[in-house]
């Protein structure tokens, strides 16, 4: 009965969604100009304080904190006025940003996810942040190195890190126990999934739960220390030429996932995130891979249900070369074309998210990791971490990681691109491809676009 | 001298009420026209400035992949699946309510309904009815027994599924043009056809649908362009997976220009398809001057 009523209820949900949704377009549409105008006036005048945009694409809760933390640097001093506006999602933003770049209508500092940072620098619109870290001698050393190595490309920091996570392995303790599995020790490879899998499918409970998501696949080539394009990953100073995923820890990976679907010990959810997490939180699923951006929402939903544990991503068995996790998230990007008084107030602005305070309240507050390692010692953290120990996996994954250009992740200008092809490689080897074959077409479509895209990058 | 003034004079009143119209249309649709096809001539670097003139490379790379027929392909199949059955279903619904009475009225309220409804707003709740889980259409399937359809995630269905969707939302504005054509039909034709001693089938066939062709023929040429240029709900649905099946040439050019930058092969197959949709236009207006009948 209960069931039925929410089912009725959906239709008036979608009608309240989409409500939302258009409050938000109007808001934004709204706001852009008005800022704009405000942040040229800062330029003309001295005496007042300097205002930047700042364009970010966190909404939600996410959205929430960090207009907290926005109202408490405004509060701070009396140099700086920081506006931020939520542009959509990291995609829709990238597409503002272009549009915007060479006109006055920008922001001064914007919020980027990872895999765009090859763009953000070619595009020559931004200032790298290094140059304003050694002209302020400003100490990075508590930052956390596994982090500043993603963004560090030709040995040098462009954007600041602000927001990132890690991908790890959840799974459910109390289905392991029914199962006559060992609840404290989650399987490490892809050998141990399987096994696991199919010792968990059973009364109406599937094994595994697996989603399209590329960021996967690039995670189990940097755990596998196996290079996803050519040159070094792109980034030992030659352009990445072409697409490695392919090769044999791509197939390796593709056919894991694959076999487990074939074999019905896995269930197929498309490219949606969220319904493998409902799957897994409703007790229907017994394992998935995921953020670390969705620790807290798992262990809340699972609350009085059954205990959520977490583990490293998975490897194949066997696999001997060193690697770790390639870090996801966003990082802060100061944009060139505004004047230097602009971009010294964007930099204020970002030494100040770094700090070990800021980033413990991000932190707890979102799921998000602190990029600097002071943060650790804040009592805000250290309680979060008595509360979610399913945490701790995600930190000890990250700072196990050895850095080599394999951990550091791909680093290429159509990294959105060479997704959607990965996404249709999967989801054709799902349907009947075989996983070399469709990774074969993947990896051929995303060199032609690499290759069409060092052409014009010029 | 005089009659010259006066001619000019009143071909310059003319003109002068055609401006306004004319004004819009070079804003929103001879500038960007002309802009597309400026821009289709060039390459882009990623952040979507031009680089150089290239001729017809965009149009050559585009008519020698195999993914631009693929995708034309399924608009194509997209528009079949659609158009037929928006407009039977139109017209059966426009036969069995046109006659004047209350209960018609409510009846022709709910058929042109989704005619008020946008078509962003009807995406995402088609796209909770065929939720894979939480959704109406497999909860219904399992009452029957029938083991849950990935509608929008199998490539067998999907394409089948957004066009579920269209006929729904394209019925409203279709069974209105319908139904004022329907009801512009003379009753006496209908009088005297029943003194002949014709059955209510033959009426159909014979008297209404004839008289009905010029309406029918304007659907059939408006839902041609309009199938052949849909992009919301496949954006809103299925982002044009999986694995390309509902990736329809708008959506594909879409994809090209606005997320990879490159307005010049995006302009290109704008374009070709604005070529293709010219050449529908005249073939079905040739066949039609045979087949229409204008009274």
């Amino acid at each position: 009965m209960k069931a039925i009523n929410w089912k009725m209820a959906l239709p008036v949900l979608a009608l309240a969604n989409v409500l939302v949704i258009q409050g938000c377009g109007t808001s934004n549409s709204a706001n852009t100009p008005n800022s704009a105008a405000s942040s040229n006036a800062a330029d003309t005048s001295n005496e007042a304080p300097v205002t930047i945009n700042w364009w970010h694409a966190m909404s939600g809760t996410n959205g929430k904190v960090l207009d907290q933390i926005v109202k408490d640097f405004n509060a701070s001093q009396s140099h700086v006025v920081v506006k931020a506006t939520f542009q959509g999602a990291y995609d829709e933003l990238l597409n503002k940003v272009k549009a915007t770049m060479g006109s006055k209508s920008g922001p001064a500092l914007v919020q980027m996810n990872d895999v765009n940072t090859r763009f953000m620098i070619d595009s020559q619109a931004i200032t790298p942040v290094q140059t304003l870290i050694d002209r302020d001698k400003y100490d990075i050393s508590e930052l956390e190195p596994n982090i500043l190595n993603y963004y560090t490309v030709n040995n040098q920091l462009y954007s600041m890190p602000f927001n990132t996570s890690n991908d790890i392995f959840y799974y459910n303790k109390d289905l392991f126990k029914a199962a006559g599995l060992d609840p404290e020790k989650p399987p490490a490879t892809f050998e141990e999934v399987e096994a696991a899998a199919k010792a968990l499918t059973k009364d109406g409970v599937t094994g595994y739960a697996f989603y399209i998501e590329p960021w996967d696949m690039e995670q189990s080539f940097a755990k596998q220390g196996e290079l996803y394009v050519n040159n070094d990953n792109g980034r030992s100073g030659e352009a990445a030429t072409e697409s490695l995923m392919n090769s044999e820890a791509g197939v390796k990976t593709l056919s894991f996932w694959k076999d487990m679907i074939d074999n019905k010990n896995a269930q197929f959810f498309g490219r949606v995130s969220a319904d493998a997490q409902k799957a897994f939180t409703a007790g229907k699923v017994a394992m998935l891979t995921g953020s670390t951006g969705a620790l807290r929402g798992m262990v809340e939903g699972a609350k009085g249900k059954f205990e959520v544990g977490t583990g490293f991503f998975p490897i194949p068995a066997g696999s001997s070369k060193e690697g770790g996790v390639a870090i996801g998230g966003g990082s802060n990007w100061i944009m060139n074309d505004k004047s230097q008084e602009e971009q010294d107030a964007a930099w204020e602005f970002i030494k100040y998210l770094s700090s070990a305070k800021v980033q413990a309240l991000w932190h707890v507050s979102t799921g998000y990791f602190p990029t600097t390692t002071a943060a650790y010692d804040e009592q805000i953290v250290k309680d979060n971490l008595v509360k979610y120990p399913q945490f701790n996996a995600a930190v000890e994954q990250l700072h196990q990681s050895k850095s080599n250009y394999a951990s550091q992740g791909a680093s290429l200008g159509v990294f959105q691109e060479m997704r959607n092809f990965y996404s249709t490689a999967v989801e054709e080897a799902i349907n009947g491809a075989s996983p070399q074959e469709a990774l074969d077409k993947a990896a051929k479509s995303s060199t032609e676009a690499i290759q069409k895209y060092n052409d014009t990058n010029k | 001298m005089t009659s010259r003034l006066r001619k000019f004079k009143e071909a310059a009143f003319g003109y002068g009420f055609l401006l306004p119209s004319l004004a819009g249309f070079s804003v929103f649709l001879f500038y960007p026209f002309l802009k597309s096809f400026y821009l289709s001539l060039h390459s882009m670097n990623p952040r979507g400035q031009i680089v150089e003139f290239v001729g017809f490379d965009n149009f050559i790379d585009i008519l020698t992949s195999d993914h631009f027929y693929q995708s034309l392909k399924t608009t194509f199949f997209f528009a079949l699946l659609t158009i037929p059955a928006c407009i039977f279903i139109a017209v059966c619904l426009a036969l069995l309510t046109y006659k004047k009475n209350k209960i018609n009225l409510i009846f022709q309220l709910i058929f042109a309904s989704t005619i008020a409804v946008p078509i962003g707003n009807a995406s995402v709740i088609w796209k909770l009815l065929f939720h894979p889980t939480a959704g109406m259409f497999n909860y219904f399937l399992s009452l029957f027994g029938i083991s849950p359809v990935g509608w929008l995630t199998n490539p067998a269905y999907a394409l089948l599924s957004v066009s579920m969707m269209t006929v729904w939302i394209s019925i409203g504005f279709t069974y209105l043009l319908l139904l004022s054509g329907i009801k512009g039909i003379p009753e006496d034709l209908y009088e005297s056809a029943k003194i002949d001693g014709a059955g209510s089938f033959s009426i159909v066939r014979r008297i209404t649908l004839p008289l009905l062709s010029p309406v029918l023929f304007f659907i059939s040429v408006i839902s041609v362009i309009s199938a052949l240029q849909s992009f919301s709900q496949i954006n809103i649905l299925t982002e044009g997976g999986p694995v390309n099946s509902t990736n329809v040439v708008v959506y594909d050019l879409y994809q090209e220009a606005f997320v990879n930058y490159r307005f010049g092969t995006g302009s290109a197959q704008a374009i070709i398809l604005f070529l293709i949709i010219l050449l529908f236009t005249i073939i079905q207006f040739r066949l039609s001057e045979r087949k229409v009948h204008y009274s």
